[in-house]
């Protein structure tokens, strides 16, 4: 991922080369194996994984406003008939699945020196390119890597992850606020996956990217035909056009001058501008499939005291708020200049990553109706200016 | 897997009123806990939450830590409503402390603000234990007011130490305070160099002088200018960098300053690394 392709929100100027490194990537070789499931036996397939694992399928929900994003569901006697497997990504990135909104990390004063961790083995269909790059920042936070040191690894996301298996798929739509190609990704996971559904017109081809993920498949050989010439083409044709429509509906970012990504640090005035429509809501940092920061809770429970972990915002005024009242970042200005260099900078600096995706959820998402491909070309262009 | 969030059961053993809002408590943790002059540990009042802090006692000594508190948030407050006997929590240690290896054969200047002294007690503590391995320790300390002097009792006895010094200010001229009056950086002013015409006793080699800085950021930024103007070397100036360091992981992100977690990569970071940062205090 990354690389030659022209990142227009700045991704590549610079030869840039993201590094997946993390345990989940050292998971052994890929064998790629690759076998076609018929969309009957596709149902087939994933109730038999509903036996021995929680299942999550993305559905399309009945609700009002008809909204037709669909979401997770979890499977339970049947696979719901209204799966979506396409279309592009579910309401809720992969992140959700090993980093809860709330978890209780410790009871105390008596606590256990070991984690007490509830990590059901699950199956989860459904995460795009975007989501599964998405969790290779999580796995670098959360995973012993070079970064930090074993000590530090953290027991409840690092068990879920173990015990998650990631079966994503390609997109086959882009919604208009999709921009992965942008940010040097794909509309498809290449990597980083367990198994990949490349759905087609009468079923999906299924690729095995992890030992793990041909352990899904293992007893099920009655339900696969071989991949054909017919198929392959199918889904090379229906990668090329959603990449191609990704790329055409964002032309209108594209920053003409090159430049650097300490060009994001540009003038107080360029930030407030964009923020003019920011109420600090944190929508976007819950949607974000690489915003991994958390807020930790104390309170009386049974027995003594819990600690839950919450997801955070980095967009609230008490984020960096010290005791006495200091305050690094005063000015929401300052705060929405930290998330969007903090996906665009820093993370390159610290985590060799992206860490923005182009998933587009911070766009739907947001209220104030703040576009981060919009935000990151003014800031770019007022530096150009100045 | 080991919990990280853990807290350690603590129980309070001593505490000492040290200013008006400013208290040292004594705890005695359920498993001894060793960590380096500079370090912080995470502080849980129960039910409350947690706030880091720089221990203020001797790193050498495991079984029982020493904090100096200055109420002025939740948790302190919390804290200062809780009696000897009581229990509470704590996680750590955390972070960089300082690299005392660097500083053998060197003078050393340590430069307190207000309660900014306590963290630095415990690096004094470290530096008279192996008090030859130093040409020299210049403590320089900076209170509002007299009243606000913490380690009243402590500060003469560490003049009496070989190779050491003690300089003291306050803010305002007080009709009990017959010593320098001014903002902290003026003890600077005369700072003694080895260039210095007519210098006597034992200078300051600025190429290699080390300055070890804690106090309210704004002291911070001024005794950084100041030192970097008498020759210090950026790499020699350590600061205590005060963020909201909630995990204490490089997870939470609370304290994040640019690419830098301070819970990891600081919090003593030197003017070197934080020189990218038009105002990193």
């Amino acid at each position: 991922m990354g690389g030659d392709r022209p990142g227009i929100l700045g991704v590549a100027p610079s030869g840039f080369q993201e590094k997946y490194d993390t345990p989940f990537q050292a998971r052994g070789p890929a064998r790629m194996k690759e076998v076609f499931i018929g969309s009957e036996n596709l149902l087939k397939l994933i109730g038999r994984w509903a036996k021995d694992h929680r299942v999550y399928v993305p559905v399309t929900f009945d609700i009002m406003n008809n909204e037709e994003t669909p979401d997770y569901d979890l499977v339970k006697d049947a696979v719901p008939e209204t799966m979506q497997l396409h279309g592009a990504a579910p309401a809720h990135s992969a992140k959700t699945f090993v980093f809860y909104p709330r978890e209780v990390v410790a009871n105390y004063p008596s606590s256990d020196a070991e984690a007490n961790v509830e990590a059901p083995s699950t199956v989860v269909v459904g995460p795009r390119g975007c989501d599964v790059r998405g969790l290779a920042k999580f796995d670098k936070v959360y995973w012993s890597t070079k970064h930090f040191t074993e000590e530090h690894d953290d027991p409840f996301i690092i068990e879920k992850r173990e015990s998650t298996y990631i079966v994503s798929i390609d997109c086959t739509a882009a919604k208009e606020t999709c921009f992965c190609t942008a940010v040097g990704g794909k509309p498809f996971a290449e990597e980083g996956f367990d198994l990949n559904l490349s759905p087609l017109g009468a079923g999906c081809i299924v690729t095995v990217g992890t030992e793990r993920g041909a352990s899904l498949l293992a007893g099920s050989d009655d339900l696969f035909r071989e991949v054909t010439q017919e198929h392959k083409s199918e889904r090379d044709k229906n990668r090329a056009s959603v990449t191609e429509a990704v790329d055409r509906q964002n032309a209108q970012f594209a920053i003409d001058q090159p430049y650097d990504k300490r060009d994001l640090a540009s003038s107080e005035d360029a930030w407030a501008y964009v923020t003019q429509n920011c109420v600090g809501c944190g929508a976007c940092n819950r949607v974000c499939p690489t915003c991994t920061c958390f807020l930790l809770v104390d309170q009386r429970a049974k027995g003594g005291y819990e600690r839950s972990r919450n997801w955070d915002t980095c967009l609230s005024i008490g984020y960096a708020r010290t005791g006495g009242g200091g305050n690094s970042r005063p000015a929401l200005a300052q705060r929405l200049e930290n998330r969007l260099r903090c996906k665009f900078e820093y993370s390159r600096d610290r985590y060799d990553l992206v860490t923005c995706t182009g998933c587009g959820r911070c766009i739907d998402a947001c209220m104030g109706r703040i576009d981060m491909r919009e935000a990151i070309k003014h800031v770019v262009t007022e530096k150009a200016k100045a | 897997m080991k919990n990280l969030y853990r807290p350690i059961e603590s129980v309070i053993e001593d505490i000492k009123s040290e200013t008006p809002n400013i208290t040292t408590y004594r705890f005695r943790p359920k498993e001894p806990i060793s960590f380096e002059a500079g370090q912080f540990v995470e502080l849980t009042v129960p039910g409350v939450g947690e706030a880091p802090f720089t221990p203020s006692s001797n790193p050498n000594i495991t079984d029982t830590m020493e904090i100096t508190i200055m109420a002025v948030g939740t948790v302190t407050e919390a804290l200062t409503k809780m009696k000897v006997g009581d229990t509470v929590g704590i996680r750590g240690p955390y972070g960089n402390g300082y690299n005392l290896a660097d500083f053998e054969g060197k003078e050393i200047l340590i430069m307190g603000g207000g309660v900014g002294l306590a963290p630095l007690r415990s690096l004094i503590l470290a530096l008279f234990d192996d008090v030859d391995k130093y040409k020299k320790i210049s403590i320089r300390y900076g209170a509002r007011t007299p009243e606000d002097i913490i380690y009243k009792n402590l500060l003469p006895e560490w003049a009496k130490v070989k190779n050491t010094e003690v300089l003291q200010t306050i803010d305002q001229p007080h009709p009990d305070w017959k010593g320098t009056v001014g903002v902290v950086t003026v003890l600077l002013d005369d700072l003694p160099l080895v260039t210095t015409v007519g210098v006597e006793g034992l200078p300051f080699n600025p190429e290699t002088a080390v300055a070890c800085v804690c106090g309210p950021p704004i002291m911070l930024k001024f005794v950084n200018v100041a030192l970097l103007d008498k020759g210090f070397k950026p790499e020699n100036i350590y600061h205590s960098m005060e963020r909201n360091m909630s995990c204490g992981l490089g997870k939470c992100g609370h304290c994040m300053m640019g690419e830098f977690y301070i819970c990891k990569d600081g919090p003593v970071m030197t003017a070197a690394q934080i020189a990218e940062f038009d105002d990193p205090f």
